[in-house]
């Protein structure tokens, strides 16, 4: 345990956690768009930005991916961190103003939003959907494109690696503007335009994988195809 | 450098123009990006100030330039940066189109200031503060775009991109850019972004001296990144997983040019050529290509299979690589006639230098220069391993061998250096692995006199050293210890004290100029030597040298003879001698995190065999290293002076 002053208290924290993580268990309100408690931090989205003094210097620092350090005094709610955070805002809502997400994020910080509701899903590059693909998939489908320099003047964007993606969807479920998709057609999944072959439960013969995905889980773990073949209700 | 009309650069404000207070008119004042080869410029706008040097420089219309530079490199991982710099884009396209306010340049201030306090990397921290300078020095100008008094229109610009480890690079790698491509998984991307610059990417991430590393803004904070493991991780990660063809150019040029060396000088050189069109043949005395990356280093650090496959796909591109081919007169006469209408002479340095002690000259066996030994075990010549071998010497060469004598089994390794451990010239890592394979050094002991009998090494005699005043080269000089003569006894002495050029003769009326060592005369903006058409570089002439810079070498060449075979001139650029390109107006707080590490090959199976001692990342260890990097990126941009 590490002894740290978080908004002028005195507090204990868990070495090695970072400040996002403490100030949450703390039930200190820090806003993020890239942070998932289960993936490795990215500090992209520059909201959770909060401030820190250490060696007798205040800096802004992003929280989600700075650790506690003893003897750190921390600030999540100054006038600076607000301020600060409501000028992100103003910058995603500048290039994001039809999606809803950062709508309500930036309305939360302080951005005069227009009344109507966003039509928009577009991609803020948070980052959720790589991560999780590396992280918790395991596949690496995804991965940032158009970056580096000899990029053009292009957006970034998400790459897919379709002979990667098993299917499993788990980028459509953790996409916070519903940018990707996912669709189910009869017996098909349909996801980055990638067209995935359901798979029948052999119980009650709902449609409840793709096949691409079970025979992953088959060959990463060594269970026979057989053997996945009935749905998590019917097991 | 003329007269500086203005510059803000690091902040320090210099303002020269009429009607302005003098406060200063030396344009040394800061060093900044300043043009050099017969280059001018009008205005520079830099991630850390704008410079103006004409008084007609148009700063508003730089400054939209700029933008647009910046956000090339800008990779919109973080809100801010990117986004920051299109909103300034669209204020002064609106200004441009009479559609703005002059409330809009207070508007730009607060978004420069925004990202400069949010951005993720260096490069998103620093690169807007020249806008604010800008419309802060030059607002009249920024008015009357405002007021329509003044159009924002493209003049004729330069731009330069560079960051300490760029810089520090002997063959500019795009460091950061080929890091970032690991951080986003893209190995084989960086693999092409680094071939660019860099032929031989398995070899220099085995074997790089590194100084990018030297040069890196982690240093002080928690350690520089592992620059050179991560080249070797996407060398790696190639061979492993699929193996491309270096691209064949397109269309073809006419000429062929003749390469004399297969080193990495004549290698970089034969595919940068190759690369551009022309037809290349490539001529190798010994009968292995590689130069000293082949005979000079042992199999423990470069395996021969790295640099095997990294020259066949030089080859596969065309390259015609001719060994056992050595070439004992250049008559360029004679290659013209047989076509190659330009020659890089890239032969190296492959000769000991001798000791300059007493009974040197007396040829007995048991005693070989480094250089030689290296390159008969590197050609597979068995060497019998006898009690106890003795190296003379405190650079690379000298641990080379003494690593390698350890592991052909030799009981007692000791290497005798004339300075103190701090001026030995070899790398640090490498002395302190010799001394965990248990060899041992003497320090301050030089040889006076080589005794041998009937044809045979018997002893070496010695005397200590102290250290005196520093001397050219800034070590200190080392002098004799009277009355410290002392006998030290082996089976064998490799005396590694450095290498020299052969220089082969030209058959043509004008001969090659040679400088006082023995090097090879260059112009360095071209590469060619005093015989038109003989283009040479790398150890041949700059003495021995790194890897890198021979590949350097090379590079360079080959846009020299590029520039020759077409008729024309090398242009000039932006130089950042003397810019102190590690500070920045505005850092962010770096979490200290340390290089991941990487597995060495356990001690047991090091004195046994030639098997390689380190190991390099894994896929994910090499991402998350990636991952350290702080993209110190530097633009400049430049308005063409007149």
């Amino acid at each position: 345990m590490v002894n740290i002053v978080i908004n002028g208290r005195k507090e204990k924290a868990k070495e090695g956690a970072t400040i996002l993580e403490v100030a949450r268990e703390k039930k200190l309100d820090i806003p993020t768009l890239c942070y998932h408690k289960d993936l490795s931090p990215f500090g992209a989205c520059r909201l959770c930005t909060v401030e820190v003094k250490t060696n007798g210097k205040w800096q802004m620092v992003p929280s989600c991916n700075t650790p506690v350090e003893n003897g750190m005094e921390i600030a999540t709610d100054s006038e600076k961190v607000l301020e600060n955070r409501k000028a992100v805002a103003e910058m995603l809502y500048y290039r994001y103003p039809e999606t809803e997400a950062v709508r309500e994020m930036a309305e939360r910080l302080g951005v005069d939003v227009f009344s109507e509701k966003g039509e928009e899903h577009d991609c803020i590059l948070c980052g959720l959907c790589v991560r999780t693909c590396k992280e918790i998939v395991g596949v690496s489908a995804l991965s940032f494109e158009d970056r580096g320099p000899e990029r053009d003047l292009e957006e970034p964007r998400i790459g897919f690696d379709p002979n990667a993606c098993i299917g499993c969807g788990s980028c459509a479920f953790v996409c916070p503007t519903g940018f990707v998709t996912m669709e189910a057609v009869d017996d098909k999944r349909i996801i980055w335009n990638k067209v995935f072959q359901m798979t029948e439960c052999a119980v009650c013969g709902k449609y409840f994988a793709p096949e691409d995905q079970l025979k992953y889980i088959s060959r990463t773990t060594g269970v026979p195809f057989a053997k996945l073949t009935t749905c998590n209700n019917c097991r | 450098m003329d007269k500086l009309e203005f510059s803000s650069w690091n902040g320090k404000v210099v303002d020269n123009r009429k009607g302005k207070a003098k406060k200063a008119s030396r344009a040394a004042a800061v060093p900044f990006p300043a043009p050099v080869r017969g280059e001018k410029a009008a205005a520079v706008m830099g991630w850390n100030g704008l410079v103006v040097l004409e008084p007609g420089a148009d700063v508003p219309s730089l400054t939209v330039q700029y933008l647009k530079e910046i956000r090339k490199i800008s990779c919109g991982e973080c809100s801010v940066c990117m986004i920051g710099i299109d909103m300034l884009l669209d204020i002064f396209k609106d200004m441009a189109d009479g559609e703005g306010f002059e409330s809009d340049l207070a508007e730009v201030e607060k978004i420069v200031r925004d990202v400069a306090a949010n951005a993720k990397c260096n490069f998103g921290q620093s690169a807007l503060f020249p806008v604010s300078d800008a419309v802060k020095h030059y607002r009249a100008d920024f008015v009357a775009v405002v007021k329509g008094d003044r159009k924002i229109d493209g003049k004729a610009y330069g731009t330069a991109v560079t960051a300490p480890c760029i810089e520090a690079c002997p063959a500019s790698l795009d460091i950061p850019g080929y890091i970032e491509y690991i951080k986003n998984n893209r190995f084989s991307d960086s693999l092409g972004l680094i071939r660019k610059n860099c032929i031989l990417p398995g070899v220099i991430g085995r074997t790089c001296t590194h100084p990018c590393e030297s040069a890196c803004v982690r240093k002080d904070l928690d350690g520089s990144l592992s620059i050179r493991l991560l080249k070797r991780a996407a060398a790696d990660f190639e061979r492993k997983e699929k193996s491309a063809p270096l691209p064949v150019p397109s269309g073809a040029k006419d000429g062929k040019v003749a390469v004399i060396g297969s080193g990495p000088a004549g290698l970089a050189a034969a595919y940068n050529l190759r690369r551009k069109g022309y037809g290349v043949t490539v001529f190798e005395t010994l009968p292995e290509a590689g130069g000293m990356a082949a005979v000079g280093i042992p199999d423990y650090r470069l395996p021969l299979d790295i640099l095997r496959h990294e020259i066949g796909l030089i080859g596969d591109m065309g390259v015609e690589i001719a060994l056992n081919s050595g070439i004992g007169k250049i008559d360029m006469d004679d290659f013209r006639k047989k076509g190659y209408q330009a020659l890089f002479l890239a032969v190296g340095a492959h000769a000991g230098n001798r000791m300059g002690v007493k009974g040197e000259e007396t040829k007995c066996d048991g005693l070989v220069d480094g250089v030689e030994f290296l390159r008969d075990l590197n050609l597979g010549k068995k060497i019998a391993p006898k009690k106890k071998v003795l190296i003379i010497g405190g650079g690379n060469v000298a641990i080379d061998c003494a690593r390698s004598c350890v592991r052909l089994g030799f009981k007692d390794v000791e290497i005798l250096y004339r300075r103190s451990r701090a001026e030995m010239p070899a790398r640090l890592e490498e002395i302190e692995g010799a001394e965990e394979e248990g060899v041992k050094i003497r320090y301050l002991t030089a040889p006076l006199e080589v005794v041998s009998k009937s044809g045979k090494f018997s002893c070496l005699n010695c005397i200590r050293m102290k250290l005196g005043k520093p001397d050219e080269s800034g070590r200190k000089r080392p002098e004799p210890v009277k009355g410290s003569e002392h006998v030290v006894e082996a089976d064998l002495v490799i005396s590694a004290i450095g290498q020299s050029a052969v220089i082969p003769v030209t058959a043509s009326k004008k001969s090659l100029s040679v400088n006082k060592n023995g090097t090879v005369k260059v112009d360095p903006k071209t590469m060619m030597t005093s015989v038109e058409g003989i283009f040479s570089g790398g150890d041949c002439v700059t003495g021995p040298a790194t890897l890198i810079e021979a590949i350097a070498a090379g590079n360079m060449a080959a846009e020299g003879i590029d520039l020759y075979l077409r008729g024309e001139a090398a242009g000039g650029g932006l130089s950042f001698d003397g810019v102190d390109l590690k500070s920045q107006r505005a850092g962010g707080y770096v979490v200290k995190e340390g290089a991941e590490a990487v597995p060495f090959l356990e001690m047991a199976k090091r004195t046994t065999g030639f098997g390689e001692v380190e190991g390099g990342f894994s896929h994910a260890g090499a991402m998350e290293e990636a991952k350290r990097c702080l993209r110190c990126y530097r633009v400049a941009v430049w308005e063409k002076g007149k």
